[in-house]
């Protein structure tokens, strides 16, 4: 994401040959390079095709040069915003990010808790080579902790836990060791669109996408509705493809939805993979930030009985629900000890320091701060947040998704598209962008329809009230500028905004 | 493969009838496995009861490593089996393009290069009775990382401790630098260590923080003395140099292609190109003896690398570049600049990349050896094929930190390897440590770098003494953390196997060394000994070493005996 100019777009191109060019200005998306490698999923055959991009003097494999244009692509993005990048003294006028989904409300409480000096233990074991699993100690708070938060009805243990640096990781050990190359993940869209690169980068693993429509139609009852019928629908497909199924990736509460499963769908889903044998992989990454009581989340470990706990593999992180996407700590939890220690024979790339490691079952094992302290306040400052973003959408009369999960709203701005199409998303989104305000577009996360965007409203008041004024601005003369558009207008080169 | 046919569709490209065949190959398949399986099971139960006799107390557990053992054996065994069957029978399942899974087979050492490149669907009937749920390749990553490690994790399990459990395993097999823990302990306690910035909690750069890798570039423009300033954009900070390796292998080479590796080598770049690159390591097999063109052990020349290269390309390999690690490991020797330099200017000549692996640099500790740096060049013969991997791991004994540094000149390469910052990030708060670390020169120079070197070379001059003493040969000059050691003597015949099962005896006698064919080294009975460990521990594990290879000895002068009268 955060790719701005069109220059910056067509650079790439010319080095790879006409067949990348056509939707070249669709390429920006949401959390870095997600829908990069879309693109790479979607369009090539297979990283390590060497039919696709011509030798020319690169020092590089040709999955390497394959790997290289699509990063570039998001790298000069998310260089050109770090180089504008809002802060109220020495940069007003920079860009205001709402396009990454990080927590940036609570930053004062965390720094307090971890710079306490049962933090600050150094002790041998810690700096030596560890379990690759996990440091022991962290692996049975992992076990209690989630037993607690997740509501199980049995205690969860410990050798079911593996630890490692980051839900990408996470993401990429278990693409790798559950699908061979070119088999895919169901995934419902819309989705967190950074995915498609974990499961591709190392494991040549893709996505098969769940199309859901905000239209409420037929038996559904809420817009972006899954369903069985609609999972069925789509591993049929899948198959007609020839493109191998093994699993489906679940993502609740969901991003970008900002909603939750009932356990009585979640159950459903669950059975429907366990007819197939899909393994299902469920990404609880925003479970503790549910910040409205009345959603009643439920995560799939409180359940009484899974339909097939040995395929059921249950993700979750600090990143979000702790606002620390910088400290690179994340949990798988299977029942599936085959599973878990395959994971855990990757662990050895994607291991974190015994340091952070002991700092997390501090931070885990501190009950009495987390409920006492961290998530009353938490929540209601995402309820604040929320509640702002939303009564100014509300005030511009414009329809949104969100009911009380995560950090995001996913806004509906269709009618400001002249055109339907996702041209006409890109051309609003880089509107924004000229503004000064990033957003993350539909297309980001494979959404069927062009003209939603995600809005992430978890930032300080200050920052959250100048980008939607922003945000005011732009949509107050959309009509004036549709009625004027031309393209000159949106290529502006992102000199400019420096 | 029943496993794959439970599912819907019945895979592309084959019919009702091959797949009942593939199925009946399998029964039949598994059925030969069985038969071998339990033969060689009683085949090590006889071998146990003859050395229960002699070591009672222990035989629990030699049976349990045994059975290890076995289940390794096994492994092999399916996979000649299965090459064996597919080759005959045509079991035509699907090849996913590019993805040549059988190509390097760990810990086989020799044969690394003599398989057929895609030899398919290796590790199915593997897959069928271990585990239904993985992949194959996930399969293989678990058997993998179970036979190369399950006696580290026996170890994990059972530490010696000298109060709490004096029976426990001693680690002188994972090269760790155990002596200076007490100094990195207090200095990562200082301070200046904690610091919680809102930046650090954030979403990083994926190449590491800016600090950090400006940090590096000054840290490595001064100990490796770089004739110039080395630039922070060149530098990449990833969790620890297997992943930098790893993220190479990816980006340099498409699936089935190769690097050479002058052996022995360190396995773990073995296992590295395996699990995700699919890289294969060609051998460049070196060799102990003296002769007129090897005028010390283990000498590495241009015409060996020559030589391998020819034939890896004779055999249709596409060699894409050369892994030195220098100073080495398990040798501890040191290429000096005019070797260094010819053997850039070979790959040059074949425009092949280098990766240079320098995690010992700071770890000379014999004073009369100066290191040179493959930065401290003057001018490299090819820079943007040449690429540099640093870590803390071994040269501030903190492999616990998962850090490890890429330097290229390559900002192609840089750039792309930081694609991989996603899957190989650091905490912000351990890149906060690091900078620090790195930062403070002074305390490095005068007090961390001194006593190392000193303790590095009181336990070095312990080890070495032991083993002249046992007028065992060894190998090192003066850098590592390591002695490369012959025990041909303790064979007969001096196989691999045997070197396997004195291997084992010293995991009986709670020892964990490693054995040469995990470096793939050529000439069985060479091992790795860790010296960099604290003296007490030294010491008892120095006493397990004598003991072990005296019931070694006895054991051949009995089978020396027994062959005699035979006769």
């Amino acid at each position: 994401m955060f790719t701005l100019s069109q220059k910056n777009f067509r650079a790439p191109t010319t080095c790879l040959g006409p067949t990348c060019t056509p939707d070249m200005d669709s390429s920006h998306g949401d959390d870095l390079e997600g829908e990069c490698s879309r693109k790479l999923d979607q369009k090539l055959p297979g990283v390590g095709d060497p039919a696709m991009l011509s030798s020319d003097t690169s020092y590089l494999s040709s999955r390497g040069r394959m790997i290289k244009w699509f990063w570039d692509l998001a790298e000069e993005g998310y260089r050109t915003y770090h180089m504008d990048e809002y802060d109220e003294d020495k940069n007003p006028s920079g860009i205001i990010n709402f396009g990454t989904s990080e927590n940036k409300l609570c930053f004062d409480l965390l720094s307090r808790r971890l710079s306490q000096s049962d933090m600050q233990w150094v002790e041998p074991s810690l700096l030596q080579y560890p379990d690759w699993r996990g440091h022991l100690f962290l692996r049975k708070e992992v076990a209690k902790f989630l037993t607690f938060y997740c509501k199980s009805p049995v205690p969860l243990r410990p050798e079911n836990v593996v630890v490692l640096n980051g839900g990408a990781s996470l993401f990429s050990a278990l693409a790798t060791v559950l699908c061979e190359v070119g088999e895919a993940f169901l995934i419902p869209t819309p989705y967190y669109g950074a995915i498609t690169q974990h499961v591709c980068l190392y494991g040549n693993v893709r996505l098969a996408y769940v199309y859901l429509d905000s239209e409420v139609t037929g038996l559904d009852t809420r817009p972006f509705q899954l369903t069985v019928e609609k999972l069925e629908m789509a591993l049929r497909e899948a198959y007609a493809e020839g493109v191998k199924v093994k699993g489906l990736i679940l993502i609740n509460p969901q991003n970008p939805l900002g909603d939750v499963y009932s356990p009585e769908e979640l159950q459903e889903y669950l059975v429907f993979a366990k007819r197939h044998k899909l393994h299902v992989i469920v990404d609880e990454v925003y479970m503790l930030s549910v910040f409205e009581e009345s959603v009643g989340y439920r995560s799939v470990l409180s359940l009484e009985r899974l339909p097939d706990p040995q395929r059921t593999h249950v993700m979750w992180a600090t990143s979000k629900d702790f606002g620390m996407s910088g400290l690179r700590f994340a949990t798988l939890y299977t029942e599936n000890q085959d599973v878990a220690t395959a994971v855990a024979s990757l662990c050895r790339y994607h291991g974190l320091s015994g340091l952070v490691q002991y700092q997390m079952a501090q931070l885990l094992r501190d009950r009495d701060w987390i409920n006492r302290v961290y998530l009353p306040e938490n929540h209601a400052r995402l309820k604040a947040a929320h509640t702002y973003v939303s009564e100014e959408l509300r005030a511009l009369g414009i329809p949104f998704l969100s009911r009380g999960a995560g950090f995001f709203i996913w806004v509906d701005l269709r009618k400001y598209l002249p055109k339907g199409t996702f041209e006409e998303e890109m051309l609003l989104w880089r509107r924004f962008l000229d503004n000064k305000v990033l957003l993350s577009f539909g297309k980001a996360f494979e959404c069927k329809e062009p003209g939603w965007f995600r809005f992430v409203f978890s930032d300080q008041a200050h920052r959250l009230r100048l980008g939607m004024q922003r945000v005011r601005q732009v949509l107050a003369g959309k009509s004036q500028v549709a009625e004027d558009s031309s393209p000159s207008q949106t290529q502006e080169p992102s000199d400019q905004h420096r | 493969m029943s496993h794959r046919s439970d599912t819907l569709p019945v895979p592309s490209g084959k019919t009702r009838s091959q797949v009942l065949r593939d199925r009946s190959i399998y029964t039949r398949l598994l059925e030969v496995t069985r038969h071998l399986q339990q033969t060689v099971r009683e085949h090590f139960v006889q071998l146990m009861s003859r050395q229960g006799l002699l070591q009672e107390r222990r035989h629990t557990q030699a049976i349990r490593e045994q059975e290890a053992l076995l289940s390794r054996l096994l492994c092999q065994m399916i996979d000649l089996l299965q090459s064996g069957a597919t080759s005959g029978l045509e079991l035509q399942v699907p090849l996913p393009s590019g993805d040549s899974r059988g190509d390097v087979r760990y810990g086989q050492g020799t044969q690394l290069s003599g398989q057929p490149d895609p030899v398919p669907q290796l590790s199915d009937c593997e897959a069928a009775f271990v585990s239904r749920d993985l992949s194959n390749r996930g399969t293989d990553i678990s058997a993998l990382y179970r036979s190369s490690f399950q006696d580290y994790n026996a170890y994990q399990k059972d530490k010696y401790h000298k109060d709490k459990n004096t029976l426990g395993f001693i680690n002188l097999g994972t090269s760790e630098n155990k002596l200076c823990i007490d100094l990195m302990a207090e200095r990562l306690q200082e301070s200046d260590m904690n610091c919680v910035e809102e930046t650090l909690l954030q979403c990083p750069d994926w190449r590491g923080q800016p600090f950090l890798r400006e940090e590096v570039a000054r840290f490595l423009t001064y100990y490796c003395r770089a004739p110039a300033r080395l630039d922070p954009e060149n530098v990449v900070v990833l969790n620890g140099c297997c992943s930098v390796f790893s993220a190479l292998a990816m980006v340099l080479c498409d699936p089935g292609e190769a690097f050479l590796v002058p052996t022995p080598f360190y396995g773990g770049f073995a296992f590295s190109s395996r699990l995700y690159a699919k890289v294969q390591l060609i051998p460049v097999h070196l060799e102990s003896k003296i002769t007129a063109i090897n005028t010390y052990p283990f000498q590495l020349t241009v015409d060996k690398l020559e030589e391998a290269l020819l034939e890896a390309r004779l055999q249709g390999k596409n060699v894409r570049g050369l892994v030195l690690t220098n100073p080495q490991n398990p040798l501890g020797d040191i290429y000096s600049p005019d070797l260094l330099m010819k053997y850039l200017e070979f790959a040059k000549r074949h425009d092949l990349h280098v990766i240079i692996d320098e995690i010992y640099m700071l770890s000379v500790f014999d004073e009369s050896i100066t290191f040179h740096s493959v930065l401290s060049m003057e001018s490299l013969p090819d820079r943007s094929r040449t690429h540099v991997i640093w870590g803390t791991s071994k040269d501030f004994g903190i492999s616990g930190f998962r850090f490890g540094a890429l330097y290229t000149h390559n900002k192609e390469v840089a750039s792309v390897v930081s694609a991989f910052g996603y899957l190989h990030s650091i905490s912000g708060i351990t890149q906060h440590k690091l900078c620090q670390l790195l930062q403070n020169t002074e305390w490095i120079d005068k007090v961390y770098l001194p006593t190392n070197r000193f303790r590095l070379r009181e336990a070095h001059k312990y080890v070495t003494a032991k083993l002249k003493a046992l007028e065992i040969p060894f190998h090192n000059r003066g850098s590592g953390l390591y002695v490369w050691i012959n025990l041909k003597k303790y064979l007969d015949p001096c196989t691999f196997e045997e070197e396997q099962l004195l291997y084992r005896r010293f995991l009986d006698h709670k020892l964990l060394l490693s054995c040469g064919k995990a470096y793939m080294c050529k000439e069985p009975g060479w091992f790795r000994l860790i010296f960099a460990d604290e003296l007490p521990r030294l010491k008892l594990a120095m006493r397990r070493f004598c003991d072990v290879l005296e019931e070694q000895k006895q054991d051949l002068i009995v089978k020396q005996l027994e062959d005699a009268m035979r006769e």
